[in-house]
């Protein structure tokens, strides 16, 4: 901790941050559980008013999601995207800037690393080693590009005033736009048949070591989940996570201590910006091999602010949040074949969930009235 | 200087910056790559600007409304989808693929009260339980997103209608053939001069009545409101179910124009409600001014129609249409970066609580 110079002021906010988290983090618990439960079952009250088996549609989910070791890769295939979009949501969140933009800063961080990628590799060594030296370029790259066209919204917001929330939405749009684009004209290969860029180099690619699933390696989930944990360091072990914490919650109490609120924003959009940057070259790396059109990638930015929503904005608590969101878009296939019920249903009990997330006080009203967890007052 | 002193000269200002840089650039284009205005602005592009503002204008006004009481309502465009695929499933229910024109105004109808019966739902969320406005919004948004292709291949089993119909132009006889005005003025979408209408009287309505002031005190001082024996909820009740409905109007609107539902990609809606969000905010909350905005927005939009069919080229480069459909989004943000600091009612994302 840094509670040598600023001395006790800092101490006392520390204090009563902790308590404060630790007082309401079973109530949080008890609020992501519930808004999920109260969104499966209008989910399948909507399943069984439009004429299929709801209890068919249930078992589904479940096989389709960790019935095989296909599915269960595949689940944790999305929980790995989930985990790095949903940590760069939370970063941004827990300071008090909304990073809408997650999507297109992965976009942006996917092309970028695909593209650096392809452009080196003729002039490095073709084994694993020149393999190694490219997956660290891409991710560097991803994360330079991503975390800079998610520094421009923060820039605009700190010295302009530009509402954040409506500029990473426009610039989702315009790195749609202009990726759609790229990879349409300039950057699609004249052999392709559908619209993508050149494909990676063979030596690049995570190994497989415990799964045969060719979109999904347990190295980068592993690497989800180290930018968890040094995340999760860095926002409660670190000076700079204290002042990006405070300066979002307690704005004044920063200010008097010396931090620079506007510089905050741009740092916490920036970091935000490079890990979202990740998960596009992550995408790019483990799960296709090359680059397409943005309006074929899943919602992954999107759904990210559920799961960081769902997690309380807590970094660790995204990673059993990103395994729901994973479970239920790795079932979705297998529910629309299986069922017959249409996929987007999944994506609307998404959106339930996040709406209940967004109303504690109706969980806490209900826990009142059903005397559950009344003890609180 | 009073408040309405403060607004007018303001939107005099904005009116005439926005003026002078839409010349200016128009001039520079001009010059610099040789491009035939007469070509590009048409008639035909004042139609399409028109039709294209309509919704945009409909769903910002209800979305005005709400911030001035001091409800951030961000879930527009979700609303707009829910307007949007409600009148495409009631029209194609009374109608099948070749509804008459009855059918759609009634299927209008339909998509506005069903959206104001969700609101309600939302509203209570807001205000009753204090859902966090930001958040509460982007799951209708999401919801949208997820609901409506949901019901669209529950209907036709693909996310896409079959063609369904658009609305008819009126045509004022003898009126319609002055030449320009005929054609904008009297041979139009009655959509569009309801908007006209709509607009118009929202402007009167918050500026001009009792119950508009009480609109205006709910967001810039809930208390003085309360202590006049005024219910800050129950008018701010009111303004986010309005704000609802409009954008569902909004979205039945776009539906009736384009004549069939998307539902692919960001479905058909493709951030309408957020650029109304923003036009409102360009507008500085007034209705007038939200409605300008949506028209600049169109236009900008409208381009890329008048870009293809003149064959215009930059530095020998055809321009992709996919390239120029992005300028409403750069001027969107250039506008916010300009204008970012707009006076935002004081109390808006707060929820109000009575002191006892």
């Amino acid at each position: 901790m840094s509670d040598a110079e600023p001395g006790r002021f800092r101490g006392v906010l520390d204090w009563a941050a902790n308590r404060m988290l630790n007082a309401t983090v079973l109530e949080r618990i008890g609020i992501a559980v519930g808004s999920t439960l109260l969104a499966l079952a209008i989910g399948l009250i909507i399943v069984a008013a439009v004429g299929h088996d709801p209890f068919q549609f249930a078992r589904d989910l479940a096989v389709g999601a960790f019935g095989s070791q296909r599915a269960f890769s595949r689940t944790l295939q999305f929980t790995t995207l989930f985990i790095l979009a949903g940590v760069a949501v939370a970063v941004a969140f827990r300071a008090g800037v909304f990073n809408i933009g997650v999507q297109g800063q992965l976009i942006i961080g996917g092309i970028s690393s695909t593209l650096a990628m392809i452009w080196v590799a003729p002039i490095l060594p073709n084994g694993t080693g020149g393999g190694i030296v490219l997956i660290i370029l891409g991710l560097v790259v991803a994360a330079v590009t991503g975390g800079l066209y998610g520094a421009f919204p923060g820039a605009l917001k700190a010295y302009y005033g530009a509402n954040e929330i409506i500029t990473t939405i426009m610039l989702n749009f315009i790195a749609i736009g202009i990726v759609g684009w790229a990879v349409d004209g300039p950057l699609r290969p004249d052999d392709a048949r559908s619209v993508r860029t050149a494909y990676l180099p063979d030596n690049v690619g995570f190994p497989q070591l415990v799964f045969e699933n060719p979109n999904f390696s347990i190295v980068g989930l592993a690497l989800a989940i180290a930018v968890v944990v040094i995340v999760s360091i860095v926002m409660t072990r670190t000076s700079l996570g204290y002042d990006m914490v405070t300066s979002g919650y307690q704005q004044p109490a920063a200010t008097f201590s010396g931090v620079a609120s506007k510089r905050m924003i741009v740092m916490t959009m920036t970091i935000s910006g490079m890990i979202a940057g990740l998960v596009g070259a992550v995408f790019a790396i483990m799960v296709q091999g090359y680059f397409i059109d943005p309006t074929g990638i899943g919602n992954y930015g999107f759904d990210a602010i559920a799961v960081s929503l769902l997690a309380a904005n807590n970094p660790l608590g995204v990673v059993p949040a990103a395994l729901l969101f994973g479970a239920l878009d790795s079932s979705s296939s297998y529910v629309q074949i299986h069922s017959g019920v249409p996929v987007q249903l999944i994506d609307g009990i998404v959106g339930l969930v996040v709406l209940f997330v967004a109303a504690p006080e109706l969980f806490r009203m209900i826990a009142q009235r059903t005397g559950l967890g009344g003890e609180d007052k | 200087m009073s408040v309405a002193d403060y607004t007018a000269k303001r939107s005099v200002r904005l009116g005439g910056l926005a003026l002078i840089a839409l010349i200016a650039l128009a001039g520079i284009a001009v010059l610099l790559f040789d491009i035939p205005l007469d070509r590009i602005f048409t008639v035909g592009f004042v139609n399409r600007t028109l039709v294209g503002a309509s919704p945009i204008a409909l769903a910002a006004i209800g979305g005005l409304y709400a911030e001035k009481s001091g409800v951030f309502n961000i879930g527009l465009e979700g609303f707009m989808i829910f307007g949007a695929i409600t009148a495409a499933a009631v029209m194609y229910g009374m109608g099948g693929t070749s509804p008459s024109q009855p059918h759609i105004w009634l299927s209008i109808a339909i998509a506005v009260a069903f959206t104001l019966a969700l609101t309600v739902l939302y509203a209570v969320l807001l205000i009753r339980y204090k859902a966090d406005q930001i958040v509460a919004g982007l799951a209708i948004w999401f919801m949208g997103l997820g609901f409506a292709p949901f019901a669209a291949s529950l209907l036709w089993d693909t996310v896409r209608s079959p063609g369904l119909a658009s609305i008819n132009n009126y045509a004022v006889p003898y009126l319609q053939d002055i030449p320009y005005i005929g054609t904008i003025v009297f041979n139009q979408s009655p959509l569009v001069l309801f908007t006209v209408i709509v607009v118009v009287v929202s402007w009167v309505f918050l500026y001009r009545t009792q119950y508009g002031y009480w609109i205006q005190a709910a967001g810039d001082n809930p208390k003085a409101l309360d202590t006049a024996g005024v219910d800050v909820n129950r008018v701010r009740y009111a303004t986010v179910i309005f704000s609802g409905a409009m954008a569902g109007l909004g979205g039945a609107v776009l539906l009736a124009h384009a004549g069939d539902f998307v539902g692919t990609g960001e479905t058909m809606v493709d951030g309408r409600g957020w650029i109304a969000i923003v036009a409102y905010l360009f507008g500085n909350y007034n209705p007038l001014g939200a409605a300008g905005a949506a028209l600049l927005f169109s236009g900008l939009d409208m381009l890329q129609v008048q870009f293809q069919t003149t064959d215009i080229t930059f530095f020998g480069r055809d321009i992709s249409a996919r390239l120029i459909g992005l300028a409403p989004y750069i001027g969107v943000i250039i506008v916010l970066t300009v204008w970012g600091k707009t006076r935002m009612p004081s109390s808006v994302g707060e929820p109000y609580e009575k002191e006892e």
